[in-house]
Parts: structure tokens; sequence; C-alpha cells
């Protein structure tokens, strides 16, 4: 009996070992992670190494568990900026988008696979959710710098659809089951979704504050804080699943409440959170990995693979597409995020369903959804970055690397310890003064430590120690980063010149002869911008100003536009002839007849010999065909 | 489109020397007026109508200023490489040592655009700027834009 424990335990954590020893391996060559794991098991697993773990109940059991600490923690790290930036699209996207791929899918599904429509539904809502694991860690992990509001969205939505796909297949296994068809969706069905999302979302809100209530008022020993932390947001999973609201939902909302309030030690929850998520998607995959046998697949593997590719380049771009149309996204963009519809661990996770509910015999859910997830791993997940890079939305770094230290001080202060070292080129190795309220408390220079008095300018490598209030450190960042290096590669993104927010928009009209439409003339530059972009200007946003286009090229501590770039020939860069929103619609519709116009009217007039290209609206569409790279 | 069609070799300045913003707009402007005809107090108030839209030293020692004007009937480029740089207030706080003045007729529309986009572009090629910076006559100043912007085109 003692034997098979230590076989067990040495086993499972051989397993663990060789998955954290793979993602040394994954960095290098840029491999999904994830992708690295579910083969781990895969190959350890019945065709492999021969490890026959075959217990579905369990495996689900233990990637609900994994999926519900997985959720916290995306909330957690989730901050509710961001949050109230992309919540709408999310939000779209997580409720509609995934009702939309669902049925779309299950049409193919149903063709392909000769399912039923009920059963085509099913499969299509097993694989109707992107995974939020893949989508957070290849797109932090990853390195890839896009727009806030595109990754947000991303983020949100991958966090945030679990819980409608988790309830669409429960409840399809359910009909399936009972033997009925779609004519016993009634309003019973509507009724039990909506108890779901709203038992979840309220017991989430109540849990959260629950959490930060105990954290912060008992004064419990340090290393059980991030314990005791995960085991309430378990509590919260639990209690809120046995009452029959989604758990899934509240975990993530309590996670998002809890990050983002005064919460005790965050730091070191945070660090937990960290390690936890990483252990837990670990396991998951193993655990799927090990419970698929791959020796089945190649049975189903033709229409499976047909499916996943309809699931990427129909499905999810026209579901995305739908859902992004009343919102501010470039075509580009809403390409990026029908590209990055990773799937992953949940759609494994949800195909074990099916199985345990008896109408799977034949696996052919769990081995087409499994298949699908490897296929959307291998192709998507493996070229986020390209992706990215050839849409021409990567946005260059905002300031140079820090080197900095945050400690950790005790209780709720609302004040952080920070340690800078000073590096070559930065602000204030360069004279820059600090402001008043960044005055450091100790200065370290060449091993000996001393008040900033004695110290006198800050040198190269001294390494500074400050108190300051919780809501400064960005500016502060900026004070000691290394100098962003002036890339000519800035100008592609950023356009050839800069321009003052605070000016008239006038001038800009006046300079380049673009109509700016009804502005007064008191409007600055910043205040079109923003007005254009509906309210909110961020890092890396681009308005369409006539001919040329304006860019956010900082923004200050307030969140106002700091800098704005001007590019003089937007066109140049390739965009899809898809994804229109509906302001590209309208101005399509509209310049049509225009264009017929300005065209025909260039015609008839004799163009004066300055003219050293075709007409305007030739020129436009060539772009400068002096083919420069992207 | 060739850079040959907005420059001549008249109009490059391979020593201009001038210790501010100001005066250099100035010269460049008095320079342009020699060339066109035109007053060059008006073409001085249109670059500085521009240059209140903030600057457009566009970084690594380089400006354009430029602006659209009545009387012209070309797009037209006056050069100066400095001899001493002067402070320009230009995005990377780097003083300014070469300097492109771009004017266009009030109807060049797109045409300007491009063109100043043209001359953007060939000033953020390292290896032009390089030559540039090297040269010390209007002619092989004038030899090394025309080429490396017909390589570029």
């Amino acid at each position: 009996m003692l034997d098979t424990l230590y076989v067990v335990i040495l086993i499972g954590t051989g397993l663990i070992l060789l998955a954290a020893f793979s993602s040394l391996l994954a960095f290098r060559f840029g491999a999904p992670i994830l992708l690295v794991f579910l083969s781990i098991g895969l190959v350890a697993g019945v065709d492999g190494f021969g490890l026959d773990f075959d217990n579905p109940p369990l495996a689900y059991f233990i990637g609900s568990l994994a999926l519900a600490i997985i959720l916290f923690d995306s909330g957690f790290g989730t901050s509710l900026q961001s949050f109230r930036h992309a919540a709408a699209p999310a939000l779209t996207l997580a409720t509609v988008g995934v009702l939309l791929t669902t049925a779309l899918f299950a049409a193919a599904a149903v063709l392909l696979l000769d399912l039923s429509w009920l059963q085509g539904a099913l499969l299509g809502s097993i694989v109707g959710s992107t995974d939020a694991a893949a989508v957070f860690f290849l797109l932090r992990i990853g390195g890839i710098n896009i727009r806030e509001r595109v990754r947000a969205t991303l983020e949100i939505e991958s966090g945030s659809n679990d819980p409608m796909a988790i309830f669409l297949a429960i409840a399809l296994v359910e009909l399936l089951r009972s033997g009925s068809g779609f004519e016993a969706m009634d309003w019973n069905f509507l009724i039990q979704f909506a108890k779901q999302l709203g038992i979840g979302g309220v017991l989430g809100l109540v849990g959260g504050w629950m959490i930060l209530q105990l954290v912060n008022r008992l004064s419990l020993e340090r290393g059980l804080t991030p314990i005791f932390t995960i085991a309430l947001s378990l509590l919260v999973f639990s209690v809120t699943g046995a009452l029959g609201g989604s758990g899934f939902l509240a975990v993530y909302v309590a996670g998002l409440l809890t990050g983002n309030s005064h919460i005790r030690s965050a730091t070191s929850i945070r660090r937990f959170q960290e390690g936890m998520s990483w252990l837990a998607q670990i396991v998951m995959f193993l655990v799927l990995g090990l419970l698929a046998t791959p020796s089945q697949f190649a049975a189903i593997a033709l229409p499976a693979v047909g499916l996943a590719f309809f699931l990427i380049f129909i499905a999810r771009p026209l579901a995305i597409w739908f859902c992004l149309l009343p919102f501010r996204f470039s075509r580009n963009e809403t390409a990026f995020i029908s590209w990055v519809g990773l799937r992953g661990a949940v759609s494994i996770l949800l195909a074990i369903l099916p199985i345990i509910g008896g109408i799977d015999s034949e696996r052919v859910f769990f081995n087409t959804a499994f298949i699908i997830v490897l296929v959307s791993l291998l192709m998507q997940g493996w070229t986020i970055g390209f992706m990215a890079r050839r849409l021409g939305l990567i946005v260059p770094p905002r300031i140079g690397p820090v080197e900095k230290l945050e400690l950790e001080l005790p209780g709720t202060a609302h004040h952080e310890l920070l340690s800078y070292r000073v590096v070559a080129g930065s602000p204030v190795a360069r004279g820059q003064r600090l402001p008043r309220w960044a005055r450091p408390s100790l200065v370290v220079r060449d091993g000996k430590s001393m008040r900033l008095q004695y110290a006198g300018r800050l040198q190269e490598n001294d390494y500074v120690y400050l108190f300051i209030s919780s809501r400064y450190p960005r500016l502060l960042d900026r004070l000691f980063a290394s100098p962003v290096p002036f890339e000519p590669d800035d100008a592609e993104f950023f356009g050839e010149f800069t321009v003052e927010p605070g000016r008239p928009a006038r001038l800009l009209a006046e300079s380049y002869g673009i109509d700016l439409g009804n502005v007064t003339p008191e409007t600055t530059v910043a205040e079109l911008m923003v007005e254009r972009l509906g309210g909110h200007a961020e890092y890396g946003d681009r308005v369409a100003v006539g001919s040329v286009e304006l860019i956010v090229r900082d923004t200050d501590d307030a969140g106002e536009i700091a800098e704005v770039g001007l590019s003089l020939t937007p066109d140049t860069k390739p965009t899809l002839p898809l994804f229109h929103n509906f302001r590209d619609i309208v101005s399509v519709l509209r310049q049509t007849p225009k264009r017929r116009r300005k065209v025909e009217a260039s015609k008839a007039k004799e163009p004066p010999s300055l003219l050293l290209t075709p007409p305007v609206a030739e020129s436009h569409r060539d772009g400068d065909g002096d083919g420069k790279p992207m | 489109m060739d850079l040959g069609d907005l420059i001549e070799q008249d109009a490059i300045l391979p020593a201009l020397k001038a210790n501010s913003k100001k005066q250099v707009l100035q010269d460049l402007a008095q320079k342009a007026a020699e060339l066109t005809g035109l007053a060059e107090r008006d073409i001085f108030e249109t670059v500085l109508q521009r240059e209140k839209l903030g600057s457009t030293g566009v970084g690594n020692g380089i400006a354009i200023p430029h602006g659209k004007l009545e009387g012209i009937d070309r797009i037209f480029g006056v050069f100066a490489r400095l001899a001493k740089p002067v402070e320009f207030d230009a995005l990377d706080e780097q003083p300014v040592d070469l300097v492109f003045l771009l004017l266009a007729p009030e109807s060049a529309g797109a045409d300007h655009l491009k063109a100043l986009s043209k001359v953007a572009r060939l000033l953020r090629n390292p290896d032009t700027v390089e030559k540039i910076r090297s040269s010390r006559a209007a002619s092989a100043l004038y030899a090394v834009m025309t080429q490396s912007a017909s390589r570029a085109a």
C-alpha cells in the first residue's frame, strides 16, 4: 500500500518537474507552453509510456478546481481601469460571441460529423470559449506589446466567457440525457441561465468583499495570508456552485474585486497566486493529456481538423466581427482579436461532461474537442506574435527598462517602499531633480549608505530607497528609466511629425488643408482626438483626420494626452479588406460616390504641372508604392 | 517620386551659420524667397505658423519645417546643413543640424503630404544621414539626396 503511495507521488512529481523544466525549452523556441504540458500528458499516457489514467470524473474534478484557481488569479491581476475600458466589447464577446460561435460551429459539426443539431450545439458550446490561461500567458509572457484596449478585451473575454460556455455545455448535456430535443428549451432555460449568472455575479461580489474584510481584519501569520485567501476563493467557488450559481463567474468577480482593492500583503498574495496558477495549469493540462487516448484520434482526425479550421477561419471571425461592429476597433485589431481565439483546457474539460453524462461512449466529443484544441494551440498559439507584427499592432515600448524593487509595508499602508538603481542615461542620472514627494530616504553608493543631502546629485549605479504614495509609481518609473532608443521604426507607428496636444486643431486644418468637419475654433488637438475616440484616449490610439492620422504618443498620469504623433501617409499600412466596423461601413458608403466624383472632376480639368502623381483618389489607394517594409 | 523634383542644387546651403531656430527659419525663408520670388516674410510666417502646432524637429538632429502658401507654383524645397547645431525643441531634445524646408502650393493636397513623407523617410535612413553629414559641397549634398532617394524608390 505504501509502495504505491510513493510510486504515485514519484510519477506525479516527476511529470510536474518535467513540465516545469520544459518551460525553459518552450521559451527558447517560442512554442506555446501549454501545448508542451499537454504533450507531456499525452506522451506519458496510455498510448505513450503507458500510464493508464481513465477516470473522467476525477479529471473533471481536478480540472474544475484548477480552473477556479486560474480564474481567481486572472481576476486578481486584471486592473479595474482596463476592465472599465474594455468591459463592453469583452462582455459582448463573452456572451453573444460564445452563442454565435456555438451556433455557427454547430451547423458545421452537423454536416461533418453527422450529429444531430442538439449534439452539434453541444460540441459548439464545448469549444465555444477561449482559454483564459492560454490567452493571458501568450499575451503577457510572450512579451507582445499591443494596444491596451485590445489586450484588455482579449483578456477579459477569455476570463469571462468560460461561465457562458460551461452553462451551455451542462444544459445541453442535460437535454441530451433526458432524450428531449430543442423543443425542451423553453423559458426555463433562460431563467436557469439568468440565475446562474445572477447568483454567480452577486456571490462573487459578496465573496470578494468578505475575502477583503477577513484578510485585512484578521492579523494572520504572514505566511498564511495567501493560503487563507486562496482557500476563501475556493469557498466562494463552492458555495456559489452549491447554491445554483456559476462558481467560475463568482471566483473571477471575487478576484477582480480583491485584486483592485487595498488588500493586505498584496505582493505576497500575488506571488503566491502566480505560483499556484502555474501549478494549476500544469496539473490541469497533464491530467487532460493523460486522460486522452491518442490512438483513437485517427478515426476522427479528418473531420475534427476540418472543424478546427472552420472554427478558426470562419466561425470565430464572423462572430467577432458581428460583436465588435458597434465598437471602435480598427479592422486589423478585429482580425487580431479573432485570431487570438485560443481554445485550451476549458474546452477539454467541458468535453469530459458528455462522458460523465453517459452520452459519449465512443468519445466522439472528447476526441474532437481535443484535436481542435491541439490545432488551435499549434496554429494560433504559435503565430500570435507574428500576427501582431504583421497586422502592425505592436506598440513601441513606452519607457526604457527600469531596475526597481518593491518592498511590502505592513498592513494596508497606502505607501510603497521602492528601490531603484540609477541607470545610465535615465533622467535622474542626467541631473533631473526628483519631485518633493519622491525624496529618497536613503542612497547607497559604492556599498555605503548615506542620506540624500550628503549624496548630492544622484550618480549612475546609485541605489535609491524611497517611500511614496501608491498613486505615483508610474511617474517615478519614468525618471529612473533608461532612455528609449529613438528607433526609426517608431516613425512607422507614430508618424513622421509631432503635434502639441494643447494647440488649436484648426492649425492642423490650415497647415495640411484637412477638412475637420464642424469643430469650434478653440477645440484643441487633444480635445478633437478624445472626442473622436469616444471620450477616452490611450497610448497608441489612432484617429484618422482627413487624409492624415493622429496618434497618441504618450499620456500623462491623469490619462490626458501628453504627446501626439502625426502620420502623413497612414494608408501605407496594410489593412485587411475585411472586418469593417460601423464607422468604416458608413465611411465606405459615403466615400464611394464622392470618390467617383472626385476622380471624374480631376479627369475633367487638366492636371496642373506641379502634380507629381496621379489624382487624389488614385494616389491614396496605391500608398507610396516604394516597397517600404511594414 | 524623385527628390530631384523637390529640390535643386541652388537651394542647398552646405554650411549655414545660425544661432537659433528662428534664425535658421529666417535664413531658409530668405533663400526660398530668393529662388521663388515670393516675399520672405510670407514664407517665414507660414513656416512659423506650422511650428506653433509643434516642433518639426523629428529627432536625430533633423528638422523638416514646412507649410502651404499662395503664389508658389510647385512643391519647393530648401536644404541647409548647419555649421553648428541649434536647439529646435525637437522630440528627442537633441539639437538640430540638418534642416529641410518644404513649401507647397495651397492646392497641392495629397502631393504635399506625400512629398513630406518622402523627405522624412529619406532623412530617417542612417546611411543617408551620415553621408549628408560628411559632405561639404552643395553638389555633393545634392547628389547624396537624389541618389539615395531614387534608390529607395
